[in-house]
Parts: C-alpha cells; sequence; structure tokens
C-alpha cells in the first residue's frame, strides 16, 4: 500500500484523526488533574462544601 | 439499582470511578482490531484503490459528529424540561468532542476528495451542513464560556443546540433533496447497505470501537464538569468566608 501513489492521502487522513483523538483525551486528562489539585489546594486550605459537613 | 441511581453527581462520580477506565480501554482496544481488520482483511475498492481505507476513519467520525450533537440535544430537553442535575453537565460535555469528530470528519473527508474527486472542497449540501454542524459546535462551546453561571449558561446553550438540532436532518438527507457530489447514503438506507460485506464488517468494528471511546470521554468530560463546578462553588464560599473551616 505504501507504493499507492495516494498514500499520503491515506496517511495524512489517519494522522490527523489519530492527532485529534490524542489532542482530545490529553486535554481532558490535564483538565482533569488541574480541577483536583484545586480542589486538593482549597480543601487544604480548610474550605469544605456544606454537602461534605453533612456527611462528616 | 436503577438508572436514576446515577442522577445523584456523587454517585455518578463513584460510579465513574471503577467504569471509566475499562470504557476506554475496549473502546481503544475495539476500534484498534477494527483498523487492522480495515487494512488487513478488507479489500481495496475496485474504482477508488487503496484510498477507501479513509472511509474506516471518514464514516465512523461523520456518525458520531451527529450522534454526539442527537445526544446533547436529549440532554437540552433534559435542562429545560426536568431541570435534570446531570442534562447539562452531560450536555456541556459532548460540545468538545462532538466538535472534534466534526473535524475529523471535515478533514478526512477532503483528504479523501482530493484524489477522488479532484477537489479539496466543493460547496454541495452535505459538505456546507457538516461545515454548518461544526460552526454549530463552536458557537454553543462560545455560548457555554460567555456566561459565569454555568446555570444561566446551560439554559442558553440547551435553547441553542435544540434550534440547531435542525440541521441533523439536513445533513443526514442533504444528499437525497439536492444534487451533491459527495455520494447518497450506501451504509444507512432503505433497501440495505451497498457496500460488500467484507468492508461492511470492519467498517462497524471501527464504528462500535469509537462509539464505545467516545462514551468513555464525554464521561471524563462530564467527571471534569462535575468537579469544575464543586471548585467553583468552593472558591465562592471561600471568597465569601462562608462555611470556611
Amino acid at each position: 500500500m505504501v507504493d499507492d501513489p495516494h498514500f499520503g492521502y491515506i496517511f495524512a487522513a489517519f494522522l490527523v484523526a489519530g492527532l485529534v483523538v490524542l489532542g482530545l483525551s490529553l486535554s481532558i486528562w490535564f483538565d482533569y488533574r488541574r480541577v483536583t489539585r484545586d480542589l486538593i489546594t482549597l480543601e487544604q486550605a480548610g474550605t469544605r462544601r456544606r454537602s461534605d459537613g453533612d456527611r462528616g | 439499582m436503577s438508572l436514576l441511581t446515577y442522577a445523584n453527581p456523587q454517585r455518578f462520580l463513584r460510579f465513574l470511578h471503577y467504569a471509566l477506565i475499562p470504557v476506554l480501554v475496549i473502546g481503544a482496544l475495539t476500534s484498534a482490531v477494527g483498523l487492522y481488520a480495515a487494512f488487513a482483511f478488507a479489500p481495496a475498492d475496485y474504482q477508488q484503490g487503496e484510498t477507501v481505507r479513509i472511509m474506516y476513519i471518514h464514516v465512523p467520525a461523520a456518525w458520531l459528529s451527529m450522534a454526539c450533537y442527537g445526544l446533547m440535544a436529549l440532554s437540552s430537553i433534559g435542562t429545560l424540561v426536568w431541570r435534570h442535575p446531570l442534562a447539562d453537565v452531560s450536555a456541556r460535555a459532548m460540545v468538545p468532542i462532538g466538535a472534534c469528530f466534526t473535524i475529523i470528519c471535515l478533514v478526512t473527508g477532503s483528504l479523501w476528495g482530493r484524489p477522488m474527486w479532484g477537489t479539496w472542497w466543493v460547496w454541495d449540501a452535505r459538505l456546507t451542513s457538516v461545515l454548518v454542524l461544526f460552526l454549530i459546535y463552536c458557537g454553543i462551546l462560545a455560548l457555554w464560556n460567555a456566561f459565569e453561571d454555568p446555570a444561566r449558561a446551560g439554559r442558553a446553550a440547551a435553547v441553542m443546540t435544540l434550534v440547531g438540532a435542525i440541521n441533523l436532518p439536513i445533513v443526514k438527507f442533504s444528499v437525497d433533496w439536492w444534487n451533491t457530489l459527495h455520494q447518497p447514503a450506501s451504509v444507512f438506507r432503505m433497501g440495505g447497505p451497498t457496500i460488500d460485506k467484507s468492508m461492511l464488517w470492519p467498517l462497524f468494528l471501527v464504528a462500535i470501537g469509537m462509539t464505545i471511546f467516545m462514551i468513555g470521554l464525554h464521561l471524563a468530560g462530564m467527571r471534569n464538569e462535575i468537579l469544575q463546578r464543586r471548585l467553583r462553588t468552593m472558591r465562592l464560599m471561600a471568597a465569601s468566608g462562608g462555611d470556611h473551616g
């Protein structure tokens, strides 16, 4: 298939799709890490939600 | 235990703790097996040759771009009618995922069109309506980011999502309603698929895998959105000095 005259188009299509899905997955993962880190920082500073307090 | 049990965000987060990774792994593995089958077992097309391999990524991306919007529209109904606590969380999490699958569909379609049609782009009804779908995703994302309060943003985005849903049947039936360079439907059509079974089963395998992976990304996005709202509440409490310590 590498010898196919349109191999570049096929390769580019799969490369773009892979990069977009990888980028989306990484952005969701980094967003999760950022939010959990900020939540831990706030909890360590003593901020609690009312619902957390109700659960003891 | 019913599905409604998971309507509580706290229970939903506990459920995700166990379910998220398996869903993503199953989705990725199924997609990988499907793509392997698409290259190893599916034949080249008698007219398009090897270029038909682009179909195995373009078509599932096209289906998912519409499926994501359909799920967003259902979530928007949940937001406006039932004010379900997870409905706008679901809608918000789906926007970037749907936009990404739509851009994959557009770019791979363009890369397929250049060698087969001799052009990167034509303003025919199918291509234009998919571009409009992408622009609607971008507009909804901008609307979500325009409001400070996620509840207000959710209601505004829900209305825009439901208005934009009119584009879904236009995308689907554009190839029937107008003369287009894009081919008519060849899988989901009256009279059954026109694609040979040897090409159809790898296509479905990739589509199923990508759908499961999309569900995993959606669940992960919902988790982020729930935690983001929790963070916002705690920051407001810390700023006001209430319920502190």
